[in-house]
Order: C-alpha cells, then sequence, then structure tokens
C-alpha cells in the first residue's frame, strides 16, 4: 500500500514536470531557452514517472528494465540536447542578438 | 477570402512557427524564391501552371481517396473479432498445429519464416534489389567520378574531422555495444519473443549508423568495407535460398529437414527459423548502413 | 480508458499528417514525419504487434529520417547551414 502512494507520488511529481517543460518550450521564443526547458522533462520527468514504476513494481525483472530504460534516456537524452545546441550555435550567424556571448570557439 | 481557408493558413503558419505579423513576409519571400527557381518560365506560363484547376484536381483526387478509405473502413468488421472472415481454417491451422509444426513459440515468427518463408526471401531480395539501384545511381566509382563533387567532398571530410565530438563519442563508445548486443538478442530469440530478423537487423544498422555518424565513416571502414557488405549480403540471401529452396519447389508442403525441432522456448529449437532470422537480420543491418553510406559519401 | 488514450493517438496523427503538408521548410516536413511513425509506433504496440512496433520505431523514426537528412544536404535544401 504505502508502495503504490510513494510511486503514485512520483509518478504525479512527474508529469508535474512534464507540463512544466511543456509550457516552457511554448513560452520561450529561441531555441537554446527552448530546449533549456525540454531537456527537463527528458531527464528529470522520465527519471521520477519511470522511478515511481519500479517502486510499484518491486523489485522484478520489470524493474530491471526500466531502471534500463533511465540509463539510456540519461545518457542519450543530455548528448542530443549537446549535439542540437552546438549545431544552433556553430550556424547561427549573429547568436549575439539572442544571447551573452563570452567567447565564441569558431571550429571552422 | 473564406474563413476556412484562414484557419487552414493560421494552422499553416502554427507548423512553420509564424506569428501573424510575420507570416506575410515569409510568404513574400517564399514566392520571390519561387521565382527564383523557375526563371526560364514567363510569368504567364507560371500562372498557367499554378492555377486554380490545378488545385481543384488535387482536392478531388484528395477527397475521392479519403471517401473511398472511409467507405471502406466503416465497412470493416471490427478488430478480434471472432467472426471476422480472416479467421478461417488456415488461422486455425497456424494457431493450433503451428507450435507443433514449425517449434517457434512466438506465432509471428513461425508464419513468416516457415509457412510463408518464400514471401519473407522476397522481401529480403526487395531490399538487396533497393540497395542495388541506390548504388548504382549513387555509387562514386571510376565511371562516375564528377570534379565539382570531389572538392566538395573533401571540404565535408575536413569539416567532419573537425567538429568531430568527443562527447558524442565518449558516449556512443559506452552505448554501441548495447546497442548490437540488443540487436543480436532480438535477431537470435526471433522464433521466442517479438522480433525477428526484420527489427533486429534495423536496430543494428541504426547501431552501425550512430558509429559512423560520430567517429567517422573512416573509422568504420576499418572493418566494413565493400567487400564485407557484398560478401555478407549475397552469402545472406543465398544461404536463405538454398536452406529454404525444397520447400519452394515442393509447393511449401514442409518435407522432413532432418532437423529435429527441439524443445519450445529454447534457443536452439524450431530447426531453420533461427539461421533463416540470421540471415534476414545481416541483409537488413547491412542494407540500413549500406543506404546511410551511400547517401552521405557515395562509397562504401 | 484505453479507447480514450487510442482516440488522442489517432488524433495526434492526423494533425502530424496534415502539419508535414502544411509546413513550408522541408527539414519541418522531415522532423514531423518522423514524429509520425514514432506516434504509429506507439499504436502498434497497443495493437498488440510489439515486433512491428519495433521495426517502426528503428525504420520509420530513425533510419528514414537520416536518409532524408542525407537527401536534403545532398540537394542543399537545408537553409540557415553552411552548406548552402
Amino acid at each position: 500500500m504505502l508502495r503504490e502512494i510513494i510511486g503514485g507520488c512520483m509518478i504525479a511529481l512527474g508529469v508535474a514536470v512534464f507540463v512544466t517543460a511543456v509550457a516552457g518550450v511554448y513560452r520561450f521564443k529561441y531555441v537554446l531557452n527552448r530546449m533549456h526547458a525540454a531537456s527537463l522533462g527528458d531527464t528529470l520527468g522520465m527519471l521520477l514517472v519511470l522511478g515511481g514504476l519500479i517502486v510499484i513494481s518491486g523489485f522484478t525483472a520489470l524493474s530491471v528494465k526500466l531502471l534500463a530504460i533511465i540509463v539510456f534516456s540519461w545518457l542519450a537524452g543530455p548528448v542530443m540536447s549537446h549535439l542540437i545546441a552546438r549545431a544552433e550555435v556553430m550556424t547561427h550567424a549573429h547568436i549575439e542578438d539572442e544571447c551573452e556571448v563570452i567567447e565564441r570557439v569558431d571550429h571552422i | 477570402m473564406s474563413k476556412k481557408t484562414d484557419a487552414l493558413r493560421r494552422f499553416s503558419g502554427w507548423v512553420n512557427g509564424e506569428t501573424a505579423g510575420h507570416a506575410a513576409v515569409h510568404r513574400e519571400a517564399a514566392r520571390i524564391e519561387h521565382k527564383k527557381l523557375l526563371p526560364e518560365l514567363d510569368e504567364q506560363q507560371r500562372i498557367r501552371l499554378f492555377s486554380w484547376q490545378y488545385k481543384l484536381v488535387a482536392l478531388v483526387v484528395c477527397l475521392t481517396v479519403v471517401a473511398v478509405l472511409l467507405y471502406t473502413v466503416f465497412h470493416l468488421p471490427l478488430f478480434g473479432d471472432p467472426e471476422n472472415p480472416a479467421v478461417n481454417e488456415v488461422v486455425q491451422r497456424y494457431v493450433e498445429d503451428g507450435l507443433e509444426e514449425t517449434g517457434a513459440v512466438n506465432m509471428v515468427a513461425g508464419m513468416i519464416l516457415d509457412y510463408r518463408a518464400f514471401d519473407t526471401f522476397g522481401e529480403s531480395s526487395v531490399l538487396f534489389l533497393a540497395v542495388t539501384s541506390v548504388m548504382m545511381l549513387l555509387l562514386r566509382d571510376a565511371k562516375n567520378i564528377v570534379r565539382d563533387e570531389d572538392v566538395q567532398e573533401e571540404h565535408e571530410r575536413i569539416i567532419e574531422r573537425q567538429t568531430s565530438d568527443i562527447i558524442l563519442q565518449k558516449v556512443t563508445s559506452l552505448v554501441m555495444p548495447c546497442i548490437m548486443l540488443f540487436g543480436a538478442y532480438v535477431v537470435l530469440n526471433g522464433h521466442i519473443s517479438p522480433g525477428g530478423g526484420f527489427s533486429g537487423g534495423a536496430v543494428m544498422g541504426a547501431g552501425l549508423i550512430l558509429l559512423g555518424a560520430s567517429f567517422g565513416i573512416d573509422k568504420v571502414r576499418t572493418f566494413f568495407t565493400m567487400k564485407t557488405f557484398r560478401r555478407i549480403t549475397s552469402t545472406a540471401l543465398l544461404c536463405y535460398a538454398a536452406s529454404k529452396a525444397y520447400s519452394f519447389f515442393t509447393g511449401a508442403n514442409g518435407l522432413e529437414t532432418g532437423i529435429p525441432l527441439g524443445t519450445p522456448g529454447a534457443i536452439f529449437s524450431s530447426g531453420l527459423i533461427l539461421v533463416l532470422d540470421i540471415c534476414v537480420g545481416m541483409v537488413v543491418a547491412c542494407t540500413m548502413y549500406g543506404f546511410y553510406v551511400l547517401f552521405s559519401r557515395g562509397e562504401i | 480508458m484505453s479507447i480514450i488514450f487510442e482516440l488522442l493517438l489517432i488524433l495526434a496523427l492526423i494533425i502530424c499528417a496534415i502539419a508535414a503538408l502544411g509546413s513550408r521548410r522541408l527539414l519541418v516536413t522531415v522532423v514531423i514525419f518522423m514524429a509520425y511513425s514514432l506516434i504509429m509506433s506507439i499504436i502498434w504496440a497497443l495493437l498488440q504487434s510489439p515486433d512491428l512496433a519495433i521495426t517502426e520505431a528503428a525504420v520509420g523514426a530513425g533510419v528514414t529520417g537520416i536518409l532524408f537528412f542525407m537527401t536534403l544536404k545532398k540537394i542543399h535544401a537545408l537553409k540557415g547551414t553552411k552548406d548552402e
């Protein structure tokens, strides 16, 4: 019983994080800001929802699979965000208009 | 302007990320660009080309197709209804005797790789044909070299080397073995669990594409060359054909192979299905990666 | 409950299909098409065909998208990149 309550609370928190992420995507206008909001749902929201499911299911084969999904999404999501941000910074000609630039390393 | 087209325009503006004020400017820019695309046509011809008739015909064709499809869908029986016409003696035979005759727990694998192995053979051959025709168009060999493209390729290769990303490479080397292992698992367990040759091959091909995209294609070429590609695909297809040829010639009656079926659920069970799964998986994985390389560089 | 989820997915599918037609940039069209494939793979899983779902997720959302991007790069249709 306690397990279900804790798991349900975690899933609800995760859904709240996802809602925040979606609101952020619509609220911000520039790519980097939007990505900052969206990657929140990718990592924290995913962790909370899947963690809640793990707590509910207990220690079974299913929870190990869910853990593997968490690990994979935590590996893939940040790298994806990093690559998109990198591509945006490299191809945007006037990035100074959008955000504060300390130093721009131009590879090409 | 009617209300409906306005709503449609606003929807397309939303898709394109335009606010209402900017939409007109963008549309103007697109129009000018479109003009640039067709410089040889004068104004009169362009108007005739994209006149209202064109839109009308497109609309009529679209609506007809939608109407036909909807009419068909409304007359379809319910999903999973036992009274469906598809539920006949063929399905009964598959469901009741499939496990016993093929030894595959996954009924779908038993169907597509035993009863209907000929269809799957055709599908693998279609993939092979597709990669062959792509090769004909895009492969850059001695007879298909353009000077401009060469310069551009060199330029791209330099960019690729300079922009290689250390984070991506580290994570790839972490994730890559898991992806390939998962692909191999899906291929080898095709007769036990959902999956099979095509799914697992697609996963493995995607893993190879990830490797090529993060480390550069030259790195992949150290173990996957044109020779490997040719050998693997043709060997897999020939192996498939050889192992099922008796069945194709005798009208798929399923003669005795002499291979024991084994206990259902074990990895070495269900006779030839495992071999056929591996063959299909190899062809699909090589084809996926071959497509990527041919599209990006023009050589494997 | 499940029927509501399915209806939502089908609605999202139709919106994706129309949005892919409505977008002006080819890059956006490809991204929407990939989203379409992802929704389609969830629908396959709901229709109790997990093997098709795996294939759709790997081919439709992964490999086809990459091939489309490659083609767009070849024909120089990617706006705002250094190729252009």
